[in-house]
């Protein structure tokens, strides 16, 4: 299963949202959509369902045109609510049905739901008796019951404690183990690294990287080295400006180029007492920080980055 | 057409659940079996307390003629059945203490032929024993006048007491039947449309403020939605209805006997069948057109207390529109050129429409095109209104305007 945005373009009156729009998400597979406040995530994903229609474009499922209604799209969204004060099972048996569920359906998959997240007690209690992190819970129950083959998660991991955290994290590997397409937007870039395997990020309604994560990190300017020793002042002193202490331990060294990465882990090994020496990979949080920030000047260098085609 | 059944089910099952909506219905019937059984309950007192009903309000009548006293008094005990009429029995002085003290109700003073006073403690807005008194001494004036010329008492009599009998041919609808049944019929409109429209209204942005709109926005189309909501607000209205009026008419028939006396009463429910079918009309198209509006509006409100401003215009619409057809209708001029303008505008026709139908004679080809254009009017008010409720919904922050938001509508 593949869905496809195209060229998606739209306009609310004057103002561009979205200028032209691309990516490809394959099912087994989850897709990180990233960028800051305001750089047209909601917008791409209510194109996306359909929730209003995009000025050009189009989003295809397997090459076709999607048939909303009889494809099953779950949507967590970012501003969490349903109805405060209904009994938990009414409402969610109300919004399984109105995704097509018949009741009999409804009630079978939300009791194996409720059962799953150790909400099964909570059936027939009013939704406003719930704490935040339950009801959070109770949203991803009406987004997963009707056994969506597109799941979209809006910061699914914000506001649940760490345990919950692992309960809904065991619940995203399961979806995507199913085989589901899984699109995840988010701004805690930890979760995002974990789960997804391809990102895009957008800034000012314009995709400013996209790709496989990996490659991603793996074609970034490798010029950075990160060095464990236990002579790790002495480096500091001896190479001066290019050194400078790694939050997680050890120490960075910044290289003229990454044509100097040979020589100089040549050069320490001989020197120096080294644990171990690595190329340091960006994490999600520098790159997406380096692409959000700086778009607007990065925008002639960047291209789109698939396999292969880094940034040297 | 499965989604909005389903949302259809589910507004309609929170009408049911909801207490406030179960008790007021309840409080109606409970109301209006309390105001129909009145009259055999009451009758069952008055039955028990024989004593009660001898004690009849006191009236004293003087005069200076003394000669006429027992003619006086006997056409004064004529002409009020329910008083016990006395004359000479004290003088005037203590006459005022004992209406002022409650003792007596009324004094009547004949100071001379064609001349009276009439002593009173608290005039009453309907008193009108001075007119009976005015008759009663007219009568005796001519009677005098006619024996004084030598006329015999019984053919002074005879002139006086004739009888002039009289047939009304009514060629169209008689106004005065037909005005307290009409009456009844607009103002549950009016109340209905309000309430519901208002509850609509809230409904939309109470699931807005909620953030569950995030959820159905995506899960359902806007039209089955908006569509959804008015008409399970309609058929709720229309429960409510059927409820208490059915409980009226129930009622009623079983006290039927009780209420033989009040034209009134009786007159509300002896409504043709063909005015009830044309009141149903009225009433579901009406409630549409309005109900989609205020569902719209609900969508553009971010705060439930923006509504109560946010629906002002709307509501001022309907009120003007209901004060027209009300002055109308009190004037007798229900077919003036205004209320014939407002048969054909939706937003006034519901109302306008339905009393002309019900108080004067109106072509069916008026009335065929006036319902023509409600309905092509409901159609596209709830197309827009669904347009304007897939804006509005995802509007957050101030209301926007509506030049705003119909801008944002065309754009799609």
């Amino acid at each position: 299963m593949k869905l496809e945005l195209r060229n998606i373009q739209k306009k609310f009156g004057e103002k561009e949202v979205l200028t032209g729009i691309s990516f490809t998400a394959e099912g087994g597979k989850a897709f990180g959509l990233l960028g800051r406040n305001g750089a047209g995530k909601t917008t791409t994903i209510r194109i996306l369902m359909d929730v209003f229609p995009a000025d050009n474009g189009e989003v295809l499922l397997d090459g076709k045109a999607i048939q909303y209604g009889k494809v099953p799209i779950g949507y967590l969204p970012e501003e969490r609510g349903l109805y405060p004060k209904k009994p938990i099972m009414d409402q969610l048996i109300y919004f399984a049905r109105l995704k097509g569920m018949n009741h009999k359906e409804a009630v079978k998959s939300i009791d194996y739901w409720l059962e799953r997240l150790g909400m099964a007690e909570y059936r027939n209690k009013r939704l406003d008796t719930l704490s935040k992190g339950n009801q959070q819970k109770i949203q991803l129950i009406t987004a997963l019951a009707h056994r969506p083959q597109i799941v979209i998660l809006d910061e699914p991991f914000s506001g649940l404690d760490p345990v919950n955290a692992m309960l809904l994290k065991d619940v995203v590997k399961e979806q995507i183990a199913e085989g589901k397409i899984v699109l995840f937007s988010s701004h805690q870039m930890n979760y995002i690294e974990e789960f997804c395997d391809q990102i895009a990020i957008l800034n000012n309604g314009k995709i400013v990287l996209q790709g496989e994560l990996n490659d991603i990190k793996k074609n970034y300017v490798r010029d950075r080295l990160v060095v464990r020793s236990e002579d790790e002042e002495r480096i500091m002193r001896e190479l001066g400006a290019c050194c400078s202490e790694n939050e997680e331990g050890g120490l960075i060294i910044q290289l003229p180029s990454a044509n100097d990465k040979q020589r100089m882990m040549r050069t320490l090994a001989n020197t120096y007492d080294i644990d171990e020496v690595k190329v340091l990979e960006p994490s999600l949080n520098d790159i997406f920080v380096q692409y959000a920030e700086n778009s607007h000047t990065n925008n002639q260098a960047v291209g789109v980055m698939g396999k292969g085609e880094g940034r040297q | 057409m499965k989604q909005f059944g389903t949302i259809l089910k589910f507004e309609l099952k929170n009408y049911f659940k909801n207490k406030i909506f179960v008790g007021i219905t309840v409080f109606l019937v409970l109301l209006i079996a309390g105001v129909m059984f009145f009259p055999r309950i009451s009758g069952m007192f008055h039955r028990d307390g024989v004593s009660e009903s001898k004690e009849r309000p006191v009236m004293l009548v003087f005069a200076d003629r003394t000669e006429d006293m027992d003619v006086i008094r006997q056409s004064f005990t004529a002409s009020f059945p329910g008083y016990d009429v006395r004359t000479g029995e004290t003088d005037l002085t203590q006459a005022r203490e004992q209406i002022t003290s409650g003792d007596v109700e009324c004094a009547f003073v004949i100071t001379g032929p064609t001349s009276y006073e009439y002593y009173v403690d608290n005039l009453s807005m309907y008193d009108s024993k001075t007119m009976t008194a005015d008759e009663v001494l007219q009568n005796l004036y001519r009677m005098n006048a006619m024996v004084g010329s030598g006329i015999s008492q019984e053919d002074a009599q005879q002139i006086l007491s004739a009888q002039i009998t009289h047939q009304t041919k009514n060629l169209g609808k008689n106004q005065a039947q037909n005005f307290f049944y009409t009456y009844v019929m607009i103002f549950a409109l009016y109340m209905v449309i309000m309430l519901y429209g208002q509850m609509v209204a809230t409904n939309v942005a109470t699931e807005k403020s909620s953030r569950a709109m995030e959820v159905l926005i995506t899960s359902a189309k806007p039209v089955s939605m908006m569509f959804g909501k008015v008409i399970a607000s309609c058929l709720a209205g229309l429960i409510q209805l059927v409820a208490v009026f059915g409980s009226a008419y129930l009622f009623f028939n079983m006290n039927r006997t009780y209420w033989d006396g009040s034209g009134i009463i009786s007159s509300i429910f002896d409504m043709p069948l063909d005015l009830l079918v044309y009141m149903l009309v009225f009433f579901v198209l009406g409630f549409f057109i309005y109900a989609f509006l205020y569902g719209a509006i609900g969508s553009t409100a971010s705060k439930l207390e923006d509504i109560n401003t946010s629906v002002m215009p709307l509501t001022m619409l309907f009120i003007i529109a209901f004060m027209v057809v009300i002055f109308s209708m009190t004037n007798g001029s229900v077919d003036n050129l205004a209320m014939r303008i407002c048969s054909y505008i939706p937003f006034t026709s519901p109302i306008a429409m339905f009393t002309r139908i019900a108080m004067s004679t109106v072509p069916f080809y008026e009335i065929a095109l006036s319902i023509c254009i409600l309905i092509v009017s409901v159609v596209g008010v709830g197309v827009l209104s669904a347009k304007i409720y897939r804006v509005g919904v995802l509007l957050y922050g101030t209301t926007p305007k509506i030049g705003a938001v119909l801008k944002a509508v065309r754009r799609g």
